[in-house]
C-alpha cells in the first residue's frame, strides 16, 4: 500500500499537535529524534485506502539552524522523501508565523497551509481574503479550530490532492536585486542538484553554516559554485543595500511577508484590550507576580502528591499484598529462592514500576495544564533572573520544587524546558532535592541523636540540599557546560483554555512512555539487587554478595565516619530501590528486624479480591478528600519505638549520624529516578548523574565529618 | 537610544542591532526585531529582568543584556 509522509511545520504553540490528534483520532506516538531529548510526535491513519503518516516537527520560528529544534526541522524536510508539508498558522498571528512560511515555500516542497485559531481570529473581528492568498503562493489554504476539530476533513482532502498532484508552491518574492543575485548563483549550481536551488542559493548567500557541513558531509561542496563568485555576489549586495546580509535576508522576508499580508488581510479598525492583556496584568504584576507563582506551584505540588498517595497505595498494596501474596501460595510447593526472585524480584520490580503511574498522571495533568494554558512560559518571566545564576532558566524552578515531593516525576517535568544545556543541569541537580522518600531516614536518626530541634536538623539537610545543587550548578556551568548561555528569546502566547483531549493525550501518551521505556531499565535493575541481595539464599546479611562487598569497601567511608559500620553501607544499596528502603536494610544488617508480619490473617482469595476493589473506591474517596485539605502530608514523619534505634544509638555518634544523612540525601535517589534520567536524556547523562550522585555524596559528608570533628562535636 | 532604556508603556522604532554576534542577531531578526518595526515595552519582570515587548503584534520576552544590543527611536504614546 502506499504511503504518504506528511511533516507538520510551524511556529511553537500554534496547536499543531491537537490538529495531528484530531486528523488522526488521537493516535499519537511520541519518542524522541534521534540523538537528542526533543520530542518526536507521530500518527498514522488510513484514508480512503491511502496510509498516511503524520510527523510533528518541533515548534520552529525559523529555518536559520540555531537550536536543535530548527536543525531537526530542517534536516527533516531536507533529507526525507516528504510528499507535503502541512504548514500550521496561528491565524491571529499572521506575519510573524508567515515568516516561517516564506523559508518552507523555498523548500519546493508540495504545501498545505493550516489557518488554525481561526474561531478567534474572526472573534476578534480580523478579516481574510483565502481566495487570493491561495493564489499568492499557489497553494492550498484551509481554515482550521484544531481543538474543536473543525476544518479536519477539509484539511485531510486537501493533503491528499496536493501531495498526489505534487505542484510546487510559489515562493515570496524578495526585492528586484535580491532576486537578481538569487538567479545570477542559480546559474552556477548543476541542473541535477539535489536540493532545491532558490534554497541552495539563499543558504550560499547567507554563508550558512550548517548547510556547509552537511553539504561537506555528503560529500556535495563540489557541485557547489566557487566561493569566489559567491563572495563576489554577495559583497555586491551588500554594498548595495549598506547591510550585512544577515541582517538583509530576514528583513527583506518581512518585507515579503508584509506586502502579502497587506494583500490578503483586513484587521479590524480597534484594538480591543484582549484577555491575556488582563491576566498577565495580575500573573506578571511586580508586586503579586512571584507570590502568585508561589502559590500555584504550592497548589500543584500538593494536588500531585496528595492526590496520587492513596493510588499509590493502592497500588503497591495491589502488587505487592494481593498478586504477590497469592503468586506466593501458588508457588507455595517451589524452592524458596525461586519464590523469592519472582515475588520479591519480579513483581516487586513490576509493582514498583506501576506504583509511579499515578503519580505520573497527576504530574502529568498539572504539567500540561500549566504548559497549554500558556502559563508556563510566564513562569521562566518571572523566574528567570533567579535561575539564571547558576545556568538555569527561569523554567527549571518548577522540577526542583517538584523533586522535593519525588526525583522522579521532577525529572520529567524538565520536558518544559527547550533550552538543552539547561534542561541537563536541571535533571543533574534535582537528585539533591531532598525528596519525600528520604524523611524516614531523617526520622530514624533524628530521633535517636536530635530528639529536641529535629525539626530544625530535617529543616538544615534540605538546605544543605539545595546549597550543594547552587554549588554543583555553578560548577557545571563553568567546568562542563561551557560557552555562552543561550539567549533568552520566548514568546509569551496568548492564555487559552486547554481543553481536556490535549491534556489526556498527554498523560495517557507520557505515562505510557515512562512504563515501557523507564520501566523496562528499572525492572533489570530490581533483579539485579534482588540477586545482590540474596545470594547466597537463606545466608544471614553479612555473608550475601551485598554484606561481604559492603565489608570489603566500608573503609572506603571512615573520612565520612561511618566506615567502621559495613551494615551503614550496605544499607545504601537496596535505598537505590527507594529511599526509605535505608531503614528496613538497616534493621535486617543489624539483625534488629521488623517484628515478623506473622500473623497474616487468612483470607480467601475471593475475599481478597473483594478487598482490593472495594480499596480502590476507598482510594478514589481519598484522594478527592485529599484534595480538598491544603496541608501537604508529604512532610510528615513518624517513627516507631523499635530495636532498631538502640543499634543504631551504639553504632553511631551524633556527628557521624549527621554525615551519614548527608549521604543518603545526596547519593543516587532510586532506581526509577535513574530510569527516568535514562529515558529522557540516554545513557551519557545518566552515567554522569551517577558520576555526580556518587562523588558529590562522598565529599560532602567527609567534609561534613572532618569540619564537625574540627569543631569539636 | 536602546531598547532597555525605556519604561513599561513606552515604544520606539527598530533603527537596528548592535550586537557583533552573528548568532544573536539572526535569533531577534527571526523573532521580528527588523529595521522599522516598532515596538512598545510592556512590562519588566518583577526581579527587574528580563522584559516583555509587544513587536509584530505578539509578545515577545528577553533578557536586559538582550536589549541592549537593540537601537531604537522613541516615539510618542500618540504614535503607538
Amino acid at each position: 500500500m502506499k504511503e504518504l509522509i506528511i511533516a507538520f511545520a510551524g511556529n511553537p504553540n500554534v496547536g499543531k499537535t491537537a490538529l495531528i490528534n484530531s486528523l488522526s483520532g488521537a493516535k499519537l506516538k511520541i519518542g524522541n529524534w534521534p540523538g537528542v531529548t526533543v520530542e518526536k510526535k507521530e500518527a498514522e491513519l488510513t484514508y480512503n485506502g491511502v496510509k498516511i503518516k503524520l510527523v510533528d516537527l518541533p515548534g520552529i520560528y525559523s529555518l536559520s539552524p540555531y537550536t536543535i529544534e530548527e536543525k531537526i526541522a530542517r534536516d527533516f524536510l531536507l533529507e526525507e522523501k516528504i510528499d507535503a508539508i502541512i504548514n500550521v498558522i496561528d491565524a491571529t498571528n499572521l506575519e510573524r508565523n508567515l515568516y516561517l512560511t516564506s523559508q518552507l515555500l523555498d523548500l519546493e516542497i508540495p504545501t498545505v497551509i493550516a489557518l488554525n485559531m481561526w474561531d478567534e481570529f474572526e472573534d476578534k473581528g480580523y478579516r481574510l481574503d483565502i481566495e487570493k492568498f491561495e493564489q499568492a503562493i499557489n497553494a492550498k489554504v484551509i481554515t482550521t479550530v484544531a481543538t474543536k476539530g473543525k476544518g479536519v476533513n477539509k484539511l485531510l482532502k486537501a493533503i491528499i490532492s496536493t501531495s498526489e498532484k505534487q505542484n510546487k508552491p510559489n515562493f515570496l518574492k524578495l526585492s528586484q536585486k535580491i532576486e537578481e543575485s538569487i538567479e545570477e548563483l542559480i546559474n552556477y549550481i548543476p541542473e541535477d542538484f539535489q536540493l532545491p536551488k532558490r534554497w541552495t542559493a539563499l543558504k550560499l548567500l547567507e554563508k550558512d553554516e550548517y548547510f556547509y557541513e552537511r553539504m561537506e558531509k555528503k560529500d556535495l561542496l563540489g557541485k557547489l559554485p566557487r566561493e569566489e563568485i559567491i563572495d563576489d555576489v554577495r559583497k555586491r549586495l551588500e554594498k548595495y543595500f549598506g547591510e550585512d546580509i544577515g541582517t538583509l535576508i530576514p528583513e527583506e522576508r518581512y518585507g515579503g511577508v508584509n506586502s502579502i499580508v497587506k494583500n490578503v488581510l483586513r484587521r479590524p479598525v480597534e484594538r480591543k484590550r484582549e484577555l491575556t492583556e488582563i491576566l498577565d496584568s495580575i500573573f506578571l504584576n511586580r508586586m503579586l507576580g512571584i507570590p502568585i507563582f508561589l502559590l500555584l506551584l504550592y497548589l500543584v505540588f500538593l494536588f500531585t502528591f496528595n492526590g496520587s498517595g492513596p493510588f499509590i497505595d493502592w497500588t503497591d498494596g495491589f502488587i505487592n499484598g494481593y498478586i504477590g501474596k497469592w503468586t506466593g501460595i501458588i508457588l507455595s510447593k517451589s524452592p524458596p529462592w525461586l519464590t523469592s526472585l519472582i515475588v520479591d524480584g519480579i513483581i516487586g520490580g513490576v509493582g514498583l514500576v506501576l506504583s509511579f503511574v499515578p503519580l505520573m498522571f497527576f504530574l502529568y495533568f498539572f504539567l500540561a495544564l500549566l504548559e497549554e494554558s500558556g502559563y508556563m512560559a510566564r513562569v521562566a518571566f518571572v523566574m528567570d533572573k533567579l535561575m539564571k545564576g547558576i545556568g538555569l532558566h527561569g523554567k527549571s524552578f518548577v522540577p526542583m520544587v517538584i523533586g522535593f515531593g519525588c526525583n522522579v516525576p521532577a525529572i520529567y517535568a524538565t520536558r518544559a524546558l527547550e533550552d538543552e544545556k539547561a534542561r541537563k543541569i536541571t535533571a543533574l541537580l534535582i537528585p539533591y532535592m531532598s525528596c519525600g522518600a528520604r524523611l524516614p531516614i531523617y526520622a530514624l536518626f533524628t530521633a535517636v541523636f536530635f530528639r529536641h530541634g529535629q525539626a530544625g536538623v530535617v529543616l538544615s539537610l534540605y538546605v544543605f540540599g539545595i546549597a550543594v545543587a547552587v554549588i554543583v550548578g555553578l560548577i557545571l556551568k563553568k567546568a562542563v557546560f561551557k560557552g555562552k548561555a543561550e539567549e533568552f528569546l520566548m514568546e509569551l502566547p496568548p492564555y487559552r483554555v486547554p481543553t481536556l483531549k490535549m491534556i489526556w493525550s498527554s498523560m495517557w501518551l507520557r505515562t505510557r512512555a515512562f512504563v515501557i521505556k523507564a520501566g523496562t531499565i528499572i525492572f533489570i535493575t530490581m533483579i539485579f539487587l534482588w540477586a545482590l541481595i540474596n545470594i547466597p539464599y537463606g545466608a544471614p546479611p553479612e555473608k550475601t554478595i551485598l554484606g561481604v562487598t559492603a565489608r570489603t569497601i566500608a573503609p572506603i567511608f571512615k573520612p565520612a565516619g561511618f566506615g567502621d559500620k559495613w551494615q551503614a553501607v550496605a544499607a545504601l544499596i537496596p535505598g537505590t530501590i527507594a529511599k526509605e528502603a535505608v531503614v528496613g536494610a538497616l534493621g535486617q544488617a543489624y539483625g534488629a528486624g521488623e517484628e515478623e508480619e506473622g500473623k497474616e490473617e487468612k483470607s480467601s482469595f475471593w475475599e481478597d479480591s473483594i478487598d482490593q476493589i472495594k480499596g480502590f473506591f476507598v482510594a478514589i474517596w481519598e484522594s478527592l478528600k485529599s484534595l480538598a485539605t491544603w496541608k501537604s502530608s508529604i512532610f510528615e514523619m513518624e517513627v516507631e519505638e523499635s530495636p532498631l534505634l538502640k543499634k543504631i544509638k551504639n553504632a553511631f555518634t551524633p556527628l557521624s549520624s549527621y554525615s551519614y544523612m548527608v549521604f543518603t540525601l545526596l547519593w543516587i535517589p532510586c532506581i526509577v529516578t535513574l530510569g527516568a534520567i535514562y529515558q529522557e536524556f540516554g545513557w551519557g547523562i545518566l552515567g554522569f548523574s551517577i558520576l555526580l550522585t556518587t562523588l558529590v555524596p562522598y565529599i560532602a559528608s567527609t567534609l561534613v565529618f572532618s569540619i564537625g570533628k574540627f569543631l569539636g562535636f | 537610544m536602546k531598547l532597555n532604556e525605556l519604561s513599561p508603556g513606552e515604544g520606539g522604532t527598530i533603527i537596528r542591532i548592535i550586537a557583533g554576534d552573528q548568532k544573536l542577531k539572526r535569533r531577534l531578526r527571526d523573532m521580528g526585531i527588523v529595521k522599522g518595526e516598532t515596538l512598545v515595552l510592556e512590562k519588566v519582570a518583577p526581579l527587574g529582568d528580563p522584559i516583555e515587548i509587544r513587536v509584530k503584534g505578539y509578545k515577545l520576552s528577553l533578557r536586559k543584556r538582550e536589549a541592549e544590543q537593540i537601537e531604537i527611536e522613541k516615539l510618542n504614546k500618540e504614535a503607538l
